[in-house]
């Protein structure tokens, strides 16, 4: 689905010096995967996802998605939920349709299951700024996943809601990517919750930012809160652990 | 605001009455308040003062309308294309310290003793407040809509519309309101300079016969006006702001 080779960034500074944000990364990613991308910061998990994303040019190598003809691979949601806040939750989920010149009627249709999806049903006439954060972050979702890419790609999503709040949106995330079967990319800098969610797992050191590991990770879906008892959920979450300690 | 506002007002109605009361102002010094009601009484029903009213104000909003799309247009353009900015630059500024009472003249001649060179005056005092409020609105949209943009590949006019242009109308509306008081301000130097209608020319037709109750009277109705015409934009600004503003 996703296919990099060599990729690499660099930031250039004033003066002519320049950062090397992403040391060339070679990497494919299945259809269907979900792979949680962990590391510290400053690793380039985040240049990794906006490369993808087309947000960030790369410096050199490639990035194949192999999603044919479609006009937008990917939905992308960002750390802050970024909903405009002069549309309420309604247009702003249905943003990506009306953009991209849907009928009226199919797009009031696929908002109403989106909206039920994420759990928002009774706000759709609110605006953001009524909303609590973690309300933002599903309005966020249901936006990426409005006009239905096959790539949905997760920049820190969960990072701004509280420790339950989180926890929730991670089974929710896990039911809406069995339900819809999208691959999906996650960045985030907790252990706990790239080995709770991920199918597969990219671990990524600093100073310069590089893939160090990748993992399979086999334990069963559906995960559930006794997946957290599993042996084999605390084995990989320490083993993450101390790839990141290596990295300090 | 406008409650206080009024308040005040009326103070200042009562220690003008009260003070040529008390001193014995002479009239042709300074007329009461009852004196000046009551010539702008004799104006309303023998000189047409509506019909005067309606053409500064005809003028204020063509004048108005004029530099507010031109200061957005610019904005705009000089968001768009930057090197259109520093072209532009040297004639905006030149154009907006030229004394405005300087340029009056020159538009007189150029357009006639009509409501063009009023409205043309209006529109320049107009721009240059809404282009800037414009301009650093285009200037610090969030940046994370600009990738949304461009995640959601957004042809430049989406963008614009339904991104760009609502993350800027608060300044703008922050320029417009600004815009306001100057508008008042190049619409009376207009009339000043030369016409034969509007309120600036009742004001001057004042002058000349040293009616000073006529010219009193004008200029409390030119206040008004300008106050009345500032309230409504703050009060859309505050809307605009309240809709508008990143949160």
């Amino acid at each position: 689905m996703i296919s990099v080779s060599g990729l690499t960034k660099r930031f250039e500074m004033d003066g002519g010096a320049s950062v090397l944000a992403l040391s060339p990364v070679t990497h494919h990613i299945p259809e269907g995967a979900f792979v949680s991308i962990v590391g510290p910061s400053g690793c380039g998990k985040s240049t990794f996802l906006r490369l993808v994303a087309g947000l960030e040019e790369a410096s050199d190598g490639t990035i194949t998605l192999d999603t044919g003809a479609t006009r937008r691979p990917v939905g992308f949601v960002f750390q802050d939920a970024v909903l405009l806040p002069w549309k309420t939750v309604r247009d702003n989920i249905r943003f990506p349709l009306d953009t991209a010149g849907a009928k009226k009627s199919e797009g009031n249709k696929r908002v109403q299951e989106l909206i039920d999806l994420v759990g928002l049903t009774g706000f759709e006439d609110a605006l953001p700024k009524q909303l609590s954060g973690g309300m933002r972050q599903r309005a966020a979702i249901a936006r990426a996943l409005a006009d239905d890419p096959p790539i949905l790609l997760m920049d820190e999503p969960f990072s701004a809601v509280d420790l339950l709040t989180r926890e929730t949106l991670n089974d929710e995330l896990l039911k809406i990517w069995k339900a819809t079967g999208k691959t999906i990319l996650l960045v985030t800098h907790s252990v706990e919750e790239a080995a709770y969610l991920g199918s597969d797992i990219m671990v990524m050191s600093p100073r310069p930012g590089r893939l160090k590991k990748t993992y399979s990770v086999d334990l069963p879906y559906p995960r559930t809160p006794e997946t957290k008892a599993l042996p084999g959920y605390h084995a990989l979450v320490s083993d993450l652990r101390s790839d990141l300690r290596e990295t300090e | 605001m406008l409650k206080r506002g009024i308040a005040g007002l009326f103070l200042i109605l009562a220690l003008w009455g009260g003070g040529v009361f008390l001193f014995d102002v002479p009239e042709y010094l300074l007329p009461g308040p009852g004196t000046v009601f009551d010539r702008l009484g004799f104006l309303y029903a023998n000189a047409g003062l509506l019909g005067h009213v309606q053409v500064t104000l005809v003028e204020i909003f063509w004048g108005f309308v004029f530099g507010l799309l031109a200061g957005v247009v610019c904005a705009v353009i000089f968001a768009r294309i930057p090197v259109t900015e520093r072209l532009a630059t040297p004639l905006i500024l030149l154009l907006q310290t030229a004394p405005k009472i300087a340029i009056a003249p020159l538009l007189l001649l150029w357009l006639g003793l009509g409501p063009a060179p009023k409205i043309v005056l209006i529109a320049i005092v107009t721009f240059f407040p809404v282009m800037t409020g414009m301009l650093s609105g285009l200037r610090f949209v969030n940046k994370s809509f600009l990738d949304l943009a461009q995640v959601l590949k957004l042809t430049a006019w989406q963008r614009f519309v339904h991104i760009e242009l609502p993350a800027s109308l608060p300044t703008l509306f922050a320029g417009a309101t600004v815009a306001t008081t100057l508008a008042m301000t190049a619409a009376v130097i207009g009339e000043l300079m030369g016409s034969n209608e509007g309120m600036g020319y009742l004001l001057s037709m004042g002058q000349e016969n040293a009616d000073t109750a006529t010219v009193i009277g004008m200029v409390l109705l030119l206040s008004l006006t300008g106050w009345l015409f500032y309230e409504v934009a703050e009060y859309l600004r505050r809307r605009m702001e309240a809709r508008f503003s990143d949160v």
